[in-house]
């Protein structure tokens, strides 16, 4: 019996990069470090213009606990600093370095035989944060106030199209499991969980012939959102987070597989976070594939190597992330980050047109919702702009994973309802 | 530079949408709609053209009159008029469909709010205004008797309102006989007539295939569970409906005729020999006028069940679906408010509510 949770919905995988092995993306000449990486506060800026900076130097310091330090991802000159659009929406003040094509390296000390707190403060020197989109600084993850027992590393990829995790675990498991060791170290736990989904069955078995016994290698069911945080740990361990609370209220710490895999070279190879493996995909680029690609490197850059000879006018769509969470581009300004899991390039085909129409009440939301909510009736109190009543309805516990928009008939904006009910209530101040 | 699509996320959208909804559904009642023309010819499916075309013109001239975005084309209309001919004895008049198809769409459907916004289920509320306009029609039934006979008398049906002197082919329901049986003390399909000649000799046989006197579309079990079935495997419907309110109807007949030498048969008959399935399939299942949490779906189809054995056993009526379906959707959104909580909120206890109850009173004597 596979394990999973409960509800959720069967998209197609479109994993169309999964047998391309992942290599380096070629590097551009000029590159734009975002001092907002993370989530928390943005990085300080360290360095002037006309500066020289090598490859892995830091360029921005934490700006508070809950912040991390960003990198030059190439060695050259700082050019300005400028503001650009990010992925997600906004803009933020990026360092402009200028590649001298040099690529003299300034890396930290590797460590042979690491204790607890020297895995922490490594993690917290190199910058790293949660790899899988969200970006939450991993070295506040490892200093949780409640006791854990249990980590788990996140391989489900539940999104469509995604297959850089996939990858990493194929081609790096002994480093991606050397990665989980210095966590479990870093955490003190005894056990650690691989939750894989069940599509990924050459990865299940690679990792469970390599392995070590403290870390269990689970196949869960190919769902969506078989990734999300509560949803997987339910699945591991049948906990179930408190509404509110962290995974840490039950004593689990969960990461990314890449997450794991960023520790692994920050310790053992001295590397800092300046460059990720990141899937292009789509029908809007010939040259679908999974890269390391440099922080910094604009979308526009990306798009120029691999659009091969598909017609720009293909391209209707840019998505950063998965199409079931990531964040549709207006423009391919922004560059890379430490979170860009995925460029997507989507033409009309693949995606879904939405002309909402009336609901019909099928009830498909309430059913499919991993989060046992009510979509349906949260947005029939959302369209009458009575905000109260989407608190009542428990929408503070969405985690936007789509599931609702997705399986719904009828095309309505179930999502953007839950979002923008979020903000109104923060706005309002309901309680 | 091309202009990119901008929205919110997800990117992805399912395949279905309303229309390949209903189109699914269309799809399931094309069995039982077959079976209704071999059984009586052609004549009810020219009722059914009526009550689909009354169904769609009532929409589409609600929203031209109200001004309102066009809405016919999402096939929903088609499904509540296919839905209501097969409700229809296969001989009534033409103005019935007519008149059937329009109140439905119009008083029980549009006026609401159109899709999805309905308290009851149009074709069954359709049914039911139909019956108490024309009682006598609509609880005139006859025998098939096979697509050729039944279509040679078609002008006939069409004016005619005096069924019973046409043909001499009316017929009790084998609901009916149950009844009669249970006042007479008689075995139930003794006196249950086979006057067709397509009968198979088997009252058993004759009741699953549908070659009985009742509604043109709910007579054949066998094409009904063939439509239905499509359905739940579809997942267009949740099929815990249809399991829990059939499975109750079953049990409930059989606690209320336990003490009957004819209890199998009586069980049997319900089941197979009058609207249970295709109620249960077809109109139990709406959308609109359905609970959607589980707790509230078992309550809805367990409470289904029963109400359709009392209406059918102590009632004037013989059949109770109809009515049953529709005191189930006006209670559905009191059952609506049977929600789960959100996924993590922590489960009360007995221990827990009794501690929160108490603690007040402890303070409430510390002041005092």
């Amino acid at each position: 019996m596979l394990k999973t949770f409960r509800h959720g919905i069967h998209p197609p995988a479109n994993k169309i990069t999964k047998d391309i092995p992942l290599k380096d993306f070629e590097i551009s000449e000029m590159l734009y470090i975002s001092l907002s990486q993370h989530i928390g506060a943005p990085a300080k800026c360290l360095v002037n213009v006309g500066d020289h900076v090598d490859e892995g130097q830091m360029i921005g310091e934490a700006g508070g606990f809950v912040s991390a330090p960003v990198f030059a991802s190439v060695s050259g000159t700082v050019k300005g600093i400028v503001k650009l659009p990010t992925a997600i929406g906004g803009e933020a003040d990026h360092i402009q370095i200028e590649n001298d094509g040099l690529y003299t390296k300034a890396l930290l000390e590797p460590l042979t035989q690491p204790t607890k707190e020297d895995v922490l403060k490594r993690v917290k020197d190199a910058g790293i944060v949660g790899m899988g989109g969200a970006t939450f600084p991993t070295h506040v993850k490892l200093s949780p106030k409640d006791p854990i027992d249990t980590l788990i590393i996140n391989a489900a990829e539940c999104e469509p199209y995604i297959t850089c995790d996939y990858r990493l675990l194929m081609e790096y498991p002994d480093k991606v499991l050397a990665g989980i060791k210095y966590l479990m170290l870093a955490l003190d736990v005894k056990d650690a969980y691989i939750g894989i989904e069940n599509n990924k069955k050459d990865a299940i078995e690679l990792l469970l012939s390599k392995a070590p016994s403290d870390i269990h290698v689970v196949a869960l069911k190919t769902k969506y959102p078989q990734g999300a945080e509560k949803q997987l740990i339910y699945a591991i361990t049948k906990r179930v987070v408190p509404v509110g609370a962290l995974p840490a209220a039950v004593g689990c710490v969960v990461n990314n597989t890449h997450t794991a895999f960023s520790v692994a070279c920050a310790v053992e190879d001295g590397e800092t976070l300046y460059k990720r493996a990141m899937t292009v995909s789509g029908k809007g680029v010939e040259n679908k594939g999974n890269y390391f690609v440099r922080t910094g490197t604009t979308y526009q850059f990306i798009y120029d190597k691999c659009k091969g000879n598909v017609d720009e006018d293909v391209t209707r769509k840019v998505i950063s992330g998965g199409p079931m969470m990531g964040f549709a581009q207006s423009s391919l300004k922004p560059a890379t980050t430490k979170g860009s899991s995925s460029l997507l390039f989507l033409s009309e085909d693949e995606f879904g047109t939405n002309e909402p129409t009336q609901c019909i009440n099928c009830g498909r939301c309430i059913k499919n919702c991993p989060m046992q909510l009510r979509p349906r009736d949260i947005e029939h109190c959302a369209e009458k702009k009575d905000f109260e009543g989407t608190f009542k309805n428990g929408v503070m516990n969405c985690i936007e994973c789509g599931v609702c928009s997705y399986s719904c008939p009828a095309r309505r904006p179930l999502v953007q309802a839950m979002k923008l009910s979020k903000k109104e209530i923060k706005v309002r101040g309901i309680k | 530079m091309s202009n990119y699509i901008v929205s919110t996320s997800p990117h992805f959208q399912s395949t279905s949408s309303t229309k390949t909804i209903m189109l699914d559904v269309i799809i399931a009642l094309i069995p039982a709609t077959i079976a209704m023309i071999v059984l009586y010819g052609i004549y009810p499916l020219f009722l059914m053209v009526l009550c689909v075309g009354s169904a769609v013109f009532g929409e589409w001239i609600y929203n031209v009159i109200t001004k309102k975005p066009q809405s016919v084309g999402d096939l929903s209309a088609v499904v509540t008029g296919m839905i209501l001919a097969l409700n229809l004895p296969p001989v009534v008049p033409f103005y019935v469909p007519i008149v059937g198809g329009l109140f439905s769409i119009i008083i029980v459907k549009m006026l609401f709010g159109g899709i999805g916004k309905n308290f009851a289920n149009p074709a069954i509320t359709g049914r039911i205004f139909l019956m108490l306009c024309w009682t006598g029609i609509m609880t005139t039934f006859v025998v098939p008797n096979g697509f050729v006979e039944g279509t040679k008398s078609f002008f006939q049906h069409a004016v005619n309102i005096n069924l019973g002197a046409v043909d001499g082919l009316t017929s009790a329901t084998p609901l009916a006989s149950v009844k009669a049986s249970v006042e007479s003390g008689a075995a139930p399909l003794a006196g249950y007539a086979m006057v067709s000649g397509w009968s198979t000799g088997n009252a058993y046989l004759d009741m699953f295939l549908g070659i009985i006197g009742g509604s043109a579309g709910e007579i054949c079990s066998l094409a009904i569970l063939v439509g239905g079935l499509y359905l739940v495997v579809r997942k267009v419907i949740d099929w815990k409906i249809p399991a829990i309110y059939i499975a109750s109807t079953v049990i409930f007949t059989a606690l209320f005729f336990c003490k009957s030498e004819y209890c199998g048969e009586y069980v049997y008959t319900y089941l197979f020999g009058g609207g249970l399935l295709f109620g249960a399939f077809f109109m139990a299942t709406d959308y609109a006028t359905s609970p959607k949490s589980t707790i509230a779906v078992v309550i809805y189809a367990l409470l289904l069940g029963l109400l359709t054995v009392v209406f059918r056993k102590y009632s004037t009526m013989n059949e109770g679906v109809s009515f049953a379906i529709l005191l189930m959707n006006i209670a559905t959104p009191l059952l609506e408010k049977i929600a789960p909580k959100a996924f993590g909120t922590p489960k009360k206890t007995f221990k827990k509510i009794f501690a929160k109850k108490a603690k007040p009173e402890a303070e409430g004597g510390k002041n005092g």
